[in-house]
Formats: structure tokens, C-alpha cells, sequence
């Protein structure tokens, strides 16, 4: 049985960032990554390695925030990417489907990459044990970022989500409608 | 992690579909399928048993939402039933509770169909 500890776990040296997911990554733990990786870009960093080699799955927020990575980086008119190592099947189809896979550069051939730096785990990153309950407008804005991403990275992704999107803005609009929101 | 089942076992006029494993964007063209074949034959009355749900995504969730509002424009609709607590919790922060009716026993299900 494998007993890798569930979550995001980070870590970067030189320029380059390493992004490791165990379990699953969805919009409940989506947010540390975005934060992190925000956080690194504007610090200059211009290369993420996202290693899903023991990602059981990743739903359409998770896979927005990463098409965020890879569109800020390709905004900062760097030579910069993201790499994504040791992909599934399933996985590699679930970028594909999006179109993600012209977005990242998908790397089967990981001989070239650097060797994985120490790596930490982001808060709140395994499901099973996060401490923080989620914040209902935090999360909302997350998810719609993160889908208007999946948009900016392919067209075609818009009428796929869109009786989600239609939800999300219409509660936004709720809460601008109700002050403070609903919470 | 449990493979995905669908199960369909009509209730008169109310199509009760059993779902199992994890709901994601991998498995969800499943029920897509299931939902679209049961609106082809002009059933618009469909309650989905999560109890065996371990997982639904952001994006399944939506695309209930879209399925629930077809089936209303036939005066039908796609209702919940026994979603586990862990899953009850996100979908009602996120406020889709709000637009899909939840129900915790099959025979309330059913007879809100009924009752309409």
C-alpha cells in the first residue's frame, strides 16, 4: 500500500519550481498551490515541474489554476513553462480534453529534468485532514478564475462549463446584491 | 479508489439512477449518457442516489445544474438523494443546494415527484 502523504507538496531551486500532487487535486485545495505559484512567478521564477505520478485525479478548478501557471508564465514573455512528468492515462486525457496539453509541455522523458529539490507540503493540501474550513467567496472567485482560465486556454472549453460559470457569477452577483454575501 | 457504477432502477414514473465511486470529469460523460438516454424517452423525472458517491467535482456539478434545468422545462426535474455528509458540506458552501433539491430518503424523493 502506498503511504506517500496525501497533498501538494512544493519546492524550487535555481529557477525552477516542483509541484508534486498526491491523491487528488480539486477546488478544495486548489488555492495554496494558486497562492504559491503567484507568489513564485512574480519572484521570477520561470519553470514549474508538476510531477502527477500519484495524482488519482484532478477536477476542472484544479486544472484551471495549472492552465493559470502556464498562462502567467507565457504573459511574462519569458522563455517559460510548465512540464508535466509522469502522467497517467486518465490524467493525460483529462488535459487533452481541455486542450491543455498545447498549454504544458507533457514530458515522458524526465532524464533531462533536474532531480527533485526538498519539498514541503502546502496547508491544507490533503483532504483528508484540512484544518481551515474552505471560505464560500474565496473558494467561489477561485473556481471561477480558474474555469475562465480553462476558456483563455481553449475556446472550446467555454460551452463545456458553461451551466457552471452561469452558477458561479450568478452567486456572485447574489452577494454583490446582498452585501457582504451570504455566508 | 472505487470504479464508477451507474444503476438505473425505475420508480413507476420517477428514474432513480444509483451512482457509485467517484463522480469526475473522467467518469461524468457516463451519466451524461444516462441522463440523455433517459430524457430521449421523455422521462423527466430523475432522483440520483448518492449514498455510494465518494467523489463529485466542481464541473459535474454544473453540468447537474444544466440537467436539472432541461428536465424542468418538461415540469420534471434532477433531484439528490442521501448525499454523504462530506460532500453535503461543499455543495451547500458553494451554494448549489440552493438549486438542486436534496432528499434523504428514497420514498421523500419519489413522492415529491408525486406530489407535483
Amino acid at each position: 500500500m502506498d503511504e506517500t502523504p496525501k497533498g501538494i507538496s512544493v519546492g524550487s531551486v535555481g529557477n525552477r519550481v516542483y509541484v508534486r500532487v498526491v491523491g487528488r487535486g480539486t477546488f478544495q485545495n486548489s488555492q495554496p498551490l494558486r497562492k504559491f505559484a503567484l507568489e513564485k512567478i512574480d519572484q521570477g521564477q520561470e519553470e514549474f515541474i508538476v510531477d502527477l505520478g500519484q495524482c488519482q485525479g484532478m477536477d476542472s478548478t484544479f486544472l484551471g489554476v495549472l492552465a493559470g501557471i502556464g498562462l502567467r508564465l507565457r504573459q511574462t514573455g519569458r522563455a517559460s513553462t510548465v512540464h508535466v512528468i509522469n502522467i497517467s492515462p486518465r490524467n493525460l486525457e483529462l488535459l487533452q480534453t481541455l486542450g491543455l496539453d498545447r498549454l504544458f509541455a507533457i514530458n515522458s522523458d524526465t532524464s533531462q529534468l533536474p532531480a527533485e529539490p526538498d519539498c514541503r507540503k502546502l496547508a491544507d493540501t490533503d483532504l483528508t485532514q484540512v484544518t481551515h474550513p474552505l471560505d464560500k467567496d474565496e473558494t467561489t472567485d477561485l473556481m471561477i478564475e480558474a474555469h475562465d482560465n480553462l476558456v483563455r486556454a481553449d475556446e472550446r472549453n467555454a460551452s463545456r462549463f458553461k451551466e457552471l460559470a452561469r452558477f458561479l457569477r450568478d452567486a456572485v452577483e447574489r452577494r454583490r446584491k446582498n452585501g457582504d454575501g451570504e455566508k | 479508489m472505487k470504479d464508477f457504477r451507474i444503476d438505473r432502477e425505475p420508480r413507476g414514473s420517477v428514474q432513480l439512477i444509483r451512482l457509485s465511486g467517484s463522480l469526475d470529469m473522467y467518469s461524468f460523460p457516463r451519466l451524461e449518457e444516462q441522463l440523455n438516454t433517459i430524457f430521449q424517452e421523455k422521462q423527466y423525472y430523475v432522483v440520483l442516489d448518492c449514498r455510494d458517491l465518494d467523489y463529485i467535482g466542481s464541473a459535474g456539478l454544473g453540468a447537474l445544474i444544466g440537467f436539472a434545468k432541461q428536465a424542468r422545462e418538461h415540469n420534471g426535474d434532477v433531484r439528490l438523494l442521501n448525499v454523504p455528509d462530506r460532500i453535503y458540506k461543499i455543495i451547500e458552501l458553494l451554494g448549489f443546494t440552493k438549486v438542486l433539491q436534496v432528499h434523504n430518503t428514497e420514498e421523500d424523493a419519489v413522492a415529491s415527484f408525486q406530489a407535483r
